[in-house]
Order: structure tokens, then sequence, then C-alpha cells
């Protein structure tokens, strides 16, 4: 059967978006404005990528309902790795998604010219499409540099942090963006290290644990981490063996909005849970993958620009891709 | 890893704090007991983590808490960043000065310049431009002055 991209969307930008999207990734483009129209072409199982624009919480309840309706939200039909919601406000304005079930991946409709945002974010939907979305490779271009990045102990982070920060120093990237990028990599690791060991029901085992408690990194709790460019993309991965990343709290985080309420602190809890937040409200995308129990790859990646300016409106995605 | 001078002016005691804020900070040992008057200079921090930003909040909502007047001074970008994500930040302290960046549009040099909140208020929350001191090119705010100045206007 031909792969279809559907695309729920009325707006020109997310047609050429969407079309270069297609094209890159081998998909045909299918484009039905009205939500309810569309469900045909999932029902029929055509449908390998959704995009839609949910920009209104009157959009996304409307998709919402169609699905409902029609072939059910937790139909076989329906999978969230491979929907992708569009929105010009950015995700912590769109409090309607918080508690979607059906939430699989974020772009913010700052796509600038929407045709090069359509082939950068096809590597997305390449790795949504494929058996597991892991791996740095698949997000840079082909001549892009990836270092491993080796920790033995917990300890090691901070030299792990200047290192990657003196790396893109070098390589020329404005020191503020080489700063987002060094505070991704300590978030991402000390989330590997101290957020990501849970016991089988997926009770956090080291939540209490002070964050410069030494770690050794060995056994299930050893980390893969990476740093890759290809002169035009920065990217970070940090990946653990546990695989306990929960969607739902993931959502909350990048969610969370600390100018209109007081960051409160939790004393029972050793993590500050502003890292995701912090990162994502810097600029940047990110690519969760998970396979319960077994993995959580975490991808941090940015556009590098010479200003800091253009940088910070770079257009943005987030996408959580989830194996059971 | 910060490091931290300590200088006693009059009443009020200044500390100047250099590098990374994160896990293994401890401002309790770092700083001392809050005086009554203290001046933070951050002129020199580079970078602060998440548990960095909690250790932080935790000492001075604490200082705070007993009656410190706080101040904060020469602001850097990393700081300035967290003031504007965290309503909190700077608890009920001050903000007196503030680092803004800038970038050339001949050489493309980063560069920083040092303003005044005051200053910047009456200036409307815009960064004028500023000679660049590599080539003399104009030198122009490089970023959102909506969310680079959002904190004065809160």
């Amino acid at each position: 059967m031909e792969k279809t991209l559907l695309l729920i969307s009325a707006d020109p930008q997310d047609q050429a978006f969407a079309a270069e999207v297609a094209v890159q990734t081998g998909q045909s483009l299918r484009v039905i404005a009205d939500p309810k129209a569309a469900m045909a072409v999932i029902a029929e199982g055509s449908a390998t990528t959704i995009f839609a624009d949910v920009s209104t919480a009157r959009l996304y309840t409307t998709l919402e309902s169609a699905i409902q309706e029609t072939v059910g939200l937790f139909s076989d039909r329906i999978n969230a790795n491979t929907i992708h919601f569009l929105s010009t406000p950015d995700l912590q304005e769109c409090t309607y998604l918080k508690d979607s079930p059906i939430f699989g991946n974020f772009v913010l409709k700052n796509y600038g010219d929407p045709v090069e945002a359509g082939a950068h974010y096809s590597r997305i939907v390449r790795a949504s499409l494929s058996d597991r979305a892991f791996g740095l490779k698949t997000l840079l271009s082909a001549d892009g540099k990836i270092q491993p990045i080796q920790l033995q102990v917990s300890s090691q982070k901070q030299e792990a942090v200047e290192a990657v920060k003196k790396y893109l120093i070098a390589a020329k990237v404005h020191s503020r963006m080489a700063n987002v990028v060094a505070n991704a990599v300590d978030e991402l690791i000390m989330n590997a290290i101290y957020a990501a060991p849970a016991d089988d029901l997926g009770k956090p085992l080291l939540n209490a644990t002070a964050r410069n408690t030494l770690i050794k990194l060995e056994g299930r709790n050893a980390i893969e981490a990476s740093v890759g460019f290809d002169g035009k993309y920065v990217a970070f991965s940090a990946a653990d063996k546990y695989g306990s990343l929960d969607k739902a709290k993931l959502i909350q985080h990048l969610s969370k909005v600390y100018t209109e309420e007081e960051y409160k602190l939790k004393t029972n809890v050793a993590g500050a849970g502003l890292g995701l937040a912090t990162l994502f409200r810097w600029g940047g995308s990110f690519l969760f993958s998970t396979e319960a129990g077994n993995r959580t790859e975490v991808t941090f990646f940015l556009k590098r620009f010479a200003s800091y300016k253009d940088f910070k409106k770079q257009f943005r995605f987030v996408s959580t891709q989830y194996y059971l | 890893m910060i490091n931290v001078t300590k200088e006693q002016k009059g009443e009020v005691l200044v500390v100047r704090l250099s590098g990374s804020i994160e896990e293994s900070v401890n401002f309790d040992q770092l700083i001392g007991p809050p005086p009554p008057d203290l001046h933070v200079n951050c002129k020199e921090v580079s970078r602060i983590n998440s548990a960095g930003v909690k250790a932080w909040i935790k000492y001075f909502q604490a200082a705070a808490a007993k009656g410190t007047k706080l101040r904060f001074l020469e602001c850097s970008t990393a700081i300035v960043e967290q003031i504007n994500l965290i309503s909190n930040f700077v608890v009920t302290g001050e903000v007196e000065s503030i680092y803004v960046p800038f970038s050339c549009t001949s050489c493309k040099a980063e560069l920083i310049a040092l303003f005044k909140t005051v200053d910047l208020k009456a200036n409307g929350l815009t960064a004028p431009e500023l000679k660049c001191t590599k080539c003399s090119g104009n030198a122009v705010f490089d970023d959102i002055e909506e969310e680079y100045f959002g904190f004065l206007s809160r």
C-alpha cells in the first residue's frame, strides 16, 4: 500500500512544509482541511504519517472527537509516534495538549522557510517511521562528525560538559549557543544518571539522591552519550538502560512555565524539575525515544546561527517515540 | 565549579561569583550566614544548571526570610536568562545592573555591555546601538528585547 502523509490543515504554510516532508520521506501527500473528512483516510489505514494543525483548542478538540467517533483513540490505526501536532502557539500555551492521549510530536510553526524546515523535519519523520528511532546518525547529514562521550562515574559529568563547550567554541559556534548545548549535556546526563533508574514497577530509585552523589556508571546504570556536529546542526544525545521515561510527566515538565508561577522548592526530591523546561524555552528541539523497560535516548539538537537572536527564533519541535 | 570572593564594604558584604553553578555548590559554606546587606556580583557566572538554580533559590530565599537585603549586580547573560525564566529567581532582591549582548554587524564579534536597569527602563527597554570594540562597526542588540528585558516589566 502507498505510504501517505495526511495533512489536516487549511494553512498554506503547513502545506508547503508537509509537501517537502512527503518528498523527503517518500510519502504521497493528501491534504484535507476538515478533520471529520480526514478520518476516512485514517480508517482505511493508508495514513502512515498524520500532520494536524492544532493551533487552537477548537482545532484540537475537533480532531480528537473525530478520531474518537470514527476509528477510536486507541485503535491500531492511531499511533502517536506518527502523529505530528502543528501549532502556532508554543507548547506551554497549548494547555489543551497536556493530557492528549494522542500526543506524539509537537511542531512549533515558526517555519521561516517552510521548505527548509520540512527538509530538516523529514529526518524526524523518517526516524518515526523506522523500527526504532535511536541514534544521532539519522538526525545529522552524512558528513556529520559524531563523538562518543565515555563516563565511568557521575562526577565526570562536568568534565564532559566543559569538553563539549570547548569543542563547540573551537568550531566557532556562538558562545551563548555553546552554553545552551553545555546545559543540555549537563541536564540530559544528569537525568540519565539520577532520574532514569527505576524498579520493575517504574518507581524511581534515585529520586531522593543528591545530584552530587557519586554513582558508578556500570551495568544497568551505564549511560551512552555522544555529541554530533555537521556544520549546520549540533546534536547531543544521552541514553540510559531503563526505558522508564513517562510521557505524561515529560509533557508536563516541558510545558511548565515559571514566569507565571513561582518555582517551589521540593525537599522530598533531589532533582529540580527545571532542566528540560529551561532547555526547551531557550530554543532547540528534542527527540525522546523510549523502549519501555529497556532504553531511553534523549536527543537535543539545534541549528547553528551567527546571531543568538536568530537562534532563539529558529524552527523547533519535540518528538516522542514510544515502543512497548 | 563556582568560586566566591568576599569583600566587606562597611555594612555591606559584596560577593563575587565566578564559574558555573551546579550540583556541587554549597552557598552556605561559600558565602556563610546571610548578612543584613548582601550584594552579589554575577559578572563571571558563565552557566547555571537546574541543580544550581535549586541551590541558589534555596540559599537566597532563606536569606530573604531572615531579613537580608539582596542586590544583584553585573548579572551575566546566563543569570539574566534565569531571572527571565523563573519569576522568583532573585527572590525579593533588586537587580541593579545587567550585561546586555551585542553582535557586530561588520565583523560578527560577540560583545557585551553593562547597563543599569534603571537606565534601561528609562530608555523604554531598548538597547542602544554601540560601536564594536574590535572593528568600530555597528554593534546591535543580539537577543529578543521582550524576552531579555522581560523581567524589567514584570
